[in-house]
């Protein structure tokens, strides 16, 4: 930032453009193969919080110190959005991208922007959180479980049906699939589910159910008693409760609709060595015991689940086929903004 | 309007004095067009080019399609019942503070306005939250009402009503910002003369003060319309749960959407925005068109009415607690929730601690750093625009023809588009201004210095706007007669007229930059976080307590920093003004 007061000195903005222009040309290194080690920069664009991206590629860099990786950081929404718009300006910046869902993934996929790379690490990663042809893999488990307000609510549910029941009219809150990446996910899943359908959207509307913008929200509102029933993210509810927010997480019984995070990367990487070496780190057991201390259900077999999360083999999922959720996600929307109309 | 025909003669003499000058000045005209039209309106218009194209053919169906669907015109229809209903209850809490502080006796006036800039300045999840707390079954609002008889119902915060009182609430003070300097330089022999020809005072306040104030009025009035078009925060977080749409908040769904046609369907609703701020834009010229100043005064803050002691002290108390409610509410809410370890535990001392506040400035190194990359942004940001925006003034204040009017109209889109849209746009701009061509400014701080620059200069513009129009044109010929030209008439008699005008709207442009969110959300890059985007990430990981301890130092910061200058402001009016 001292550049800042450096250009200062000058107001026009011609002289401004031309110093930036010969500063940018530098940043861009073209990777140098020596020995066995990958080098070069790398950008980075995630949704994972900030401190959590921070100690994922702290933790890479300590393996591979000749490594920049350049984080942005932002919703899955904005960064999705961010890569539209590079990708209309001609030119995406990103190299390793890692947000929401599958069904982001496919989206770029079917836009033809992500490179295909089959990770040797992903073998020890259930196939149906891996992208057979290699664009994308899962990197956690989030799944969305209700949450309850231990001090209201002191017979705990453990059914989806607690949300739509008249006892919890009024009650109860959800993220808007409208702002929330992983709600539209979530939305796609459940209306897809035999037992549920759009009736359960329906029966949450006829309940009074509040919908907020996300997930946050959702535990704002449950957590200070403005409401007593949510749905959520589950590890947003354990991180909750373990800093002593009194509420409780349950996953129903009749299963739970998961998001896997994936990784993947851009189609026109300027450093593909060492976006590959990144990823293999991301899905490695190391990089899933990361995953782990930070708090999230890893992936990959055999690495345990965090403190208050169920592992992979201890939940049923709600799934559906990403590629149809892709193509019906926008009328799933319209439909969802209807059925909530005024 | 007499006025006017001698001057354009005048002025006319005095260009021909200035042949080349002449010659040249369309060819400036032009090229300081096209400069402003490059960096202000040709970003919007490479979005807009998206609402016209599909697989590279030129098309109207987004715009049929939009344009067909009933969603949006409920959409339109909400948002022009928002925008009205925030934007007059605006214009009236500013106009009321306003003329009450410039006009009416009253103790610790100083103070009082540090928290009228409040609501502006803190963050509107924050105003939202504290808001709807206020307003909750187990808030003080229904526990007061229980009192009354009949068992009246806290008012819905999650409608039209309360998106237009909160957006109303978080603005006025851009009214009043605007205002406050004109009314104090109404000059008091006017009201006098109405006194003596039997004119009331009410009477008097229509017909004189109204008028003669208006160019700040529509000024800030402006502002405050615009603000409320492209507000993003509190219509989401209050029409969201009641399924109120507005343009930006639907824009935003559409550009989250998927598929090739989100950003075509954004664009197409990025435009009717568009013609709604220019509307606004168009109608405020219309009533600035009548207003002219006789005489120039310097700005006057005794008070011209003085109240017996105790209806002093009624209005000092009413004020206050208005200011508590609107102002310091939040703030505490802010402060409180900042101290708790966990949302929902007791607000008990053994849940309250500082932890969350070493996290911030202890343990994580963003916050400090992009505190450091704001301020330096906020400043430098003001800076150029305070030169500029200045400039641009003036011309439109000297020269008010199709090409000053145009240049406005253009600073203004920026402005109004909802953040995300704008931040959009500066990617489509700056990533390749030319196909092939990658200046490298985005993904540095420069991209976030430049969006801040366009899209904060109207401010700066509206703000010495107004402040050149308090100046009677007679002054600057008077300047020129006795000989002060160039810098000297500047220094000596146009800046020190201009000032309390000019640094209203550098300080608005200050805290925008300062505190801006959306915007910076999309194009920070590594080393340049802003405060907006540390808030933002700490909001969307769930860490609110964090974002709260962080806001709650900034705000404490402006306020620190805000009581600062109004210390001196003290001591400048004593030691050089020589006043009171």
């Amino acid at each position: 930032m001292k550049k800042i007061f450096f250009g200062s000195a000058s107001f026009c903005i011609a002289t401004l453009l031309a110093a930036c222009g010969g500063e940018g040309g530098g940043s861009y290194s073209s990777t140098s193969k020596e020995g066995e080690g990958v080098s070069g920069t790398l950008d980075f664009y995630t949704s994972q919080p900030d401190a959590d991206a921070q100690g994922l590629v702290d933790a890479f860099k300590k393996q591979n110190p000749d490594v920049e990786i350049s984080i942005f950081r932002s919703g899955t929404e904005e960064v999705v959005s961010k890569i539209q718009a590079e990708n209309q300006g001609g030119n995406i910046q990103a190299d390793v991208l890692l947000v929401a869902d599958s069904v982001t993934f496919e989206n770029f996929k079917a836009e033809e922007l992500l490179l295909s790379y089959e990770s040797p690490e992903a073998a020890s990663i259930d196939d149906a959180f891996v992208d057979p042809d290699g664009t994308y893999a899962g990197t956690k488990i989030m799944a969305t479980g209700i949450i309850v307000n231990t001090n209201e609510v002191t017979d705990l549910p453990d059914s989806w049906s607690s949300l739509t029941d008249g006892a919890t009219k009024g009650q109860a809150v959800m993220p808007s699939p409208l702002y929330s990446g992983a709600a539209a996910y979530n939305l796609g899943v459940i209306t897809r589910q035999d037992d549920f359908g759009w009736e359960f959207y329906e029966a949450l509307n006829a309940n009074d159910i509040m919908i907020t913008q996300g997930n946050g929200a959702v535990l704002e509102s449950v957590a200070t008693g403005e409401k007593n029933y949510g749905m959520i993210v589950d590890f947003l509810a354990a991180r909750a409760k373990n800093d002593g927010s009194p509420v409780e997480l349950i996953y129903p019984k009749e299963g739970v609709p998961v998001i896997t995070e994936p990784v993947g990367i851009l189609a026109n990487t300027e450093n593909e060595e060492a976006s590959k070496a990144f990823v293999d780190f991301i899905l490695s057991e190391e990089g899933q015991k990361l995953a782990s201390e930070q708090g999230y259900t890893p992936i990959r077999e055999g690495v345990e689940a965090p403190k208050g999360l169920k592992t992979l083999d201890e939940m049923t999922i709600l799934n559906a086929e990403a590629m149809e959720l892709l193509e019906t996600r926008n009328d799933d929307k319209a439909k969802f903004g209807k059925i909530f109309g005024e | 309007m007499t006025a006017k025909p001698p001057k354009a003669e005048e002025r006319k003499k005095r260009d021909s004095s200035f042949s080349l000058f002449f010659q040249s000045k369309n060819l400036y005209k032009i090229a300081g067009l096209l400069v402003i039209f490059v960096f202000f309106l040709l970003p919007v218009l490479r979005l807009v080019w998206l609402s016209f194209v599909d697989d590279g053919s030129l098309t109207m169906q987004y715009y049929t399609e939009v344009l067909k669907e009933p969603a949006t015109w409920k959409t339109v229809k909400n948002t022009i019942i928002v925008v009205l209903g925030s934007t007059t209850l605006a214009l009236v809490l500013g106009i009321l503070f306003s003329w009450i502080v410039a006009y009416v006796q009253l103790n610790g006036k100083r103070a009082m306005q540090l928290f009228i800039f409040l609501p502006f300045v803190i963050p509107s999840y924050i105003t939202t939250l504290a808001w709807t707390q206020f307003f909750s079954a187990s808030g003080p609002v229904t526990a007061m009402l229980s009192w009354l008889p009949g068992e009246p119902q806290a008012p819905n915060l999650y409608s039209i009503g309360g998106i237009i009182l909160l957006l109303g609430i978080s603005h006025y003070p851009l009214v009043y910002l605007f205002t406050v300097n004109v009314f104090r330089k109404i000059p008091r022999e006017l009201e006098e003369a109405a006194a003596t020809s039997g004119l009331s005072k009410k009477r008097a306040f229509w017909k004189i003060v109204l008028p003669l104030a208006l160019p700040g009025i529509a000024s800030g009035g402006l502002i405050a319309f615009l603000s409320n078009l492209d507000n993003f925060g509190i219509p989401a977080f209050l029409g969201t749960p009641a399924n109120i749409r507005v343009l930006s908040t639907y824009i935003y769904e559409q550009v989250v959407g998927f598929g090739p046609s989100a950003f075509s369907r954004a664009a197409v609703l990025s435009v009717i925005l568009g013609v709604i701020a220019l509307l606004g834009t168009v109608l405020q010229w219309f009533l600035l068109r009548r207003s002219r100043v006789n005489e120039t005064n310097r700005s006057d803050s005794t008070p011209r009415i003085y109240l017996s002691a105790g209806k002093q002290k009624f209005l000092e108390v009413a004020l206050w607690i208005f200011l508590f409610v609107t102002s310091l509410m939040p703030l505490i809410t802010m402060g409180a929730l900042s101290l708790i370890s966990a949302y929902g535990v007791p607000f008990k001392l053994e849940n309250l601690s500082l932890r969350n506040y070493e996290y911030v400035f202890l343990t994580d190194s963003k916050p400090l750093s992009a505190l450091s990359n704001s301020l330096q942004l906020a400043l430098l940001t003001m800076f150029v625009c305070l030169v500029i925006g200045t400039a641009v003034a003036y011309l439109r204040f000297k020269y008010s023809d199709w090409s000053t009017k145009i240049a406005e109209l253009f600073m203004t889109i920026p402005y109004a588009l909802p953040g995300t849209v704008f931040a959009l746009c500066m990617i489509f701009m700056w990533l390749e201004p030319i196909p092939g061509w990658n200046p490298g400014i985005y993904g540095t701080v420069w991209i976030l210095f430049i969006a801040y620059v366009t899209r904060f200069l109207v401010l700066q513009v509206r703000g010495s706007y107004t402040a050149f129009l308090q100046i009677d044109p007679s002054m600057e010929e008077a300047a020129r007669t006795s000989g002060a030209a160039g810098w000297v008439k500047w220094r000596r008699i146009l800046l020190p007229l201009l000032f309390p005008g000019i640094i209203s709207g550098a300080l608005l442009v200050f805290l925008m930059a300062l505190t801006e969110l959306t915007v910076s959300s999309l194009l920070w890059s590594s080393g340049s976080e802003t405060v907006g985007v540390v808030i933002f990430g700490y909001e969307q990981a769930g860490y609110s307590t964090y974002s709260t301890a962080f806001s709650t130092v900034l705000v404490l910061g402006i306020l620190f920093g805000g009581g600062l200058f109004m210390l001196l402001g003290k001591l400048w009016d004593r030691k050089v003004l020589k006043t009171k």
